[in-house]
């Protein structure tokens, strides 16, 4: 337990900073300050979350930086160890099926789990 | 397979190479003027609504349930166009009430290279109409079925399917890996007799636009023909949309008039460089949505008043992802 909350900033901070550096490159925009502001945080606290010293921030402002760092919402919150309040909700809907459902497909490779999606049905034309 | 997600189409092969993704959706935008003059390109105003025929089948015609696929909602006279986004490349045929909209025939789903019946994506990263020649083509616009206006029932008298068909054949992996070995390098270096009551709609010919259907630079070799994917894309007359599906009708966009009056772009992609292919005989033979009606003494659709853009954004195909900047 210790360790999982001592790794999930350290991992989340480590990515968030180095998505952040890499756009800082090109556009200054991207400065700590500027970032903070435009997601609506201290300054001080992203550069805490970014360096792993405090857990990461609420799944509203996880959400934010997605958009701001043109990251994908739920891989940011996976890395951050959460699950959107969306997929919560589906799950506890029908939690028996859904678990069962996540625990088949655990191990299939990706190319499997596609075919799960639900496809557009072809029919006869 | 075939997935419909934030109301676009997106097909994925994964048996062929794990980056095979060619992403498709519909763009709502002007009509543009029918008046024998050329348009620059109008621009995009938001993707239209995509839904499963299967989740609405009790409330829609039983030839769409037959034909599965997906459906959008179109007002009458309503301008579209197609916009294709990836990064993996594809041959995709369009097709109108089963007429190819870049050669005028009828359906096949195999590739035809004399003459090219098909686009090459992402090079071609729209196609706003049918295939007229000499850098134009004539702008799909929305009519019910059954009036004797769509381009499908100008050349084949029936009006038997209407909306829309695409079929997408991947390029082969071993051909991928030896053109894009060295990524983003090759694109520089080359080049039922429906009733005036019913929900079906087909497109027809509108108003002539400046684009360029671009000629095959890989060659027929190339295209992965015995794994494709295909979908129908029926078009809902917006007039049962509500009846259909329960939500509000999605609004009518502005006319070409007033958006151009707002000064508001007009767009052009600067791709001379780029072979195009000649205009299709049976699609130049038929007749603009406006002529027809006139010619008819019904009443032509309303806004066709000549317009003169003043403000045209010219996007440079050579960069590689001019798609996003047209809206």
């Amino acid at each position: 337990m210790c360790t999982m909350w001592y790794t999930v900033p350290m991992e989340f901070g480590k990515y968030l900073r180095s998505e952040r550096e890499r756009l800082l490159a090109s556009d200054p925009r991207f400065s700590v300050r500027q970032l903070a502001q435009r997601v609506g945080v201290e300054p001080a606290y992203l550069s805490k979350v970014e360096r792993g010293v405090t857990a990461p921030p609420s799944e509203a402002t996880i959400r934010a930086l997605a958009h701001e760092l043109d990251q994908d919402p739920d891989m940011l919150l996976a890395l951050a160890g959460k699950v959107s309040a969306e997929l919560q909700a589906i799950i506890r809907k029908r939690p028996e099926l859904f678990a069962e459902l996540l625990r088949s497909l655990k191990d299939l490779p990706d190319h499997a789990i596609l075919r799960v999606v639900r496809e557009v049905r072809d029919g006869d034309w | 397979m075939i997935e419909l997600s934030d109301n676009e189409l997106v097909f994925r092969f994964p048996e062929i190479h794990s980056e095979a993704h060619l992403t498709i959706n519909f763009q709502r935008t002007l009509r543009i003027p029918d008046d024998q003059r050329d348009y620059p390109l109008p621009p995009g105003l938001g993707r239209f609504p995509l839904f499963h025929v299967d989740d609405y089948a009790a409330e829609l015609p039983a030839p769409w349930a037959r034909r599965g696929g997906v459906f959008l909602p179109m007002h009458q006279a309503e301008g579209m166009w197609i916009s294709f986004k990836g990064d993996y490349p594809f041959a995709v045929k369009v097709a109108t009430g089963k007429i190819n909209a870049v050669s005028g025939e009828t359906w096949t789903e195999t590739l035809t290279g004399e003459p090219q019946d098909y686009l090459v994506v992402p090079e071609q990263p729209w196609l706003d109409g049918y295939n007229v020649g000499h850098g134009r083509i004539r702008q799909f616009v929305a009519t019910p079925l059954g009036q004797d206006e769509t381009v499908e029932e100008q050349l084949t008298g029936e009006a038997a399917h209407g909306g829309i068909q695409i079929l997408a054949y991947p390029m082969k992996a071993a051909y991928f890996e030896h053109f894009f070995g060295q990524r983003n390098q090759f694109w520089e270096g080359v080049c039922s007799a429906p009733t005036a009551m019913s929900p079906d709609m087909g497109l027809a010919a509108g108003g002539l636009m400046r684009q360029r259907i671009h000629e095959d630079p890989f060659g027929l070799a190339c295209w992965e023909q015995a794994t494709t994917s295909r979908c129908f894309v029926h078009i809902l007359n917006s007039r049962h949309f509500r009846q259909v599906t329960g939500y509000a009708t999605p609004q009518e966009p502005p006319s070409a008039e007033l958006y151009s009056m707002a000064g508001l772009p007009w767009f052009e992609l600067n791709d001379a460089d780029h072979a195009a292919l000649e205009g299709a005989p049976p699609l130049q033979q038929v007749e603009s949505l406006k002529t027809r009606r006139v010619r008819e003494g019904k009443p032509s659709p309303e806004d066709s008043a000549t317009i003169h853009p003043d403000q045209i954004v010219g996007l440079d195909a050579s960069k590689g992802r001019p798609v996003d900047s047209r809206f």
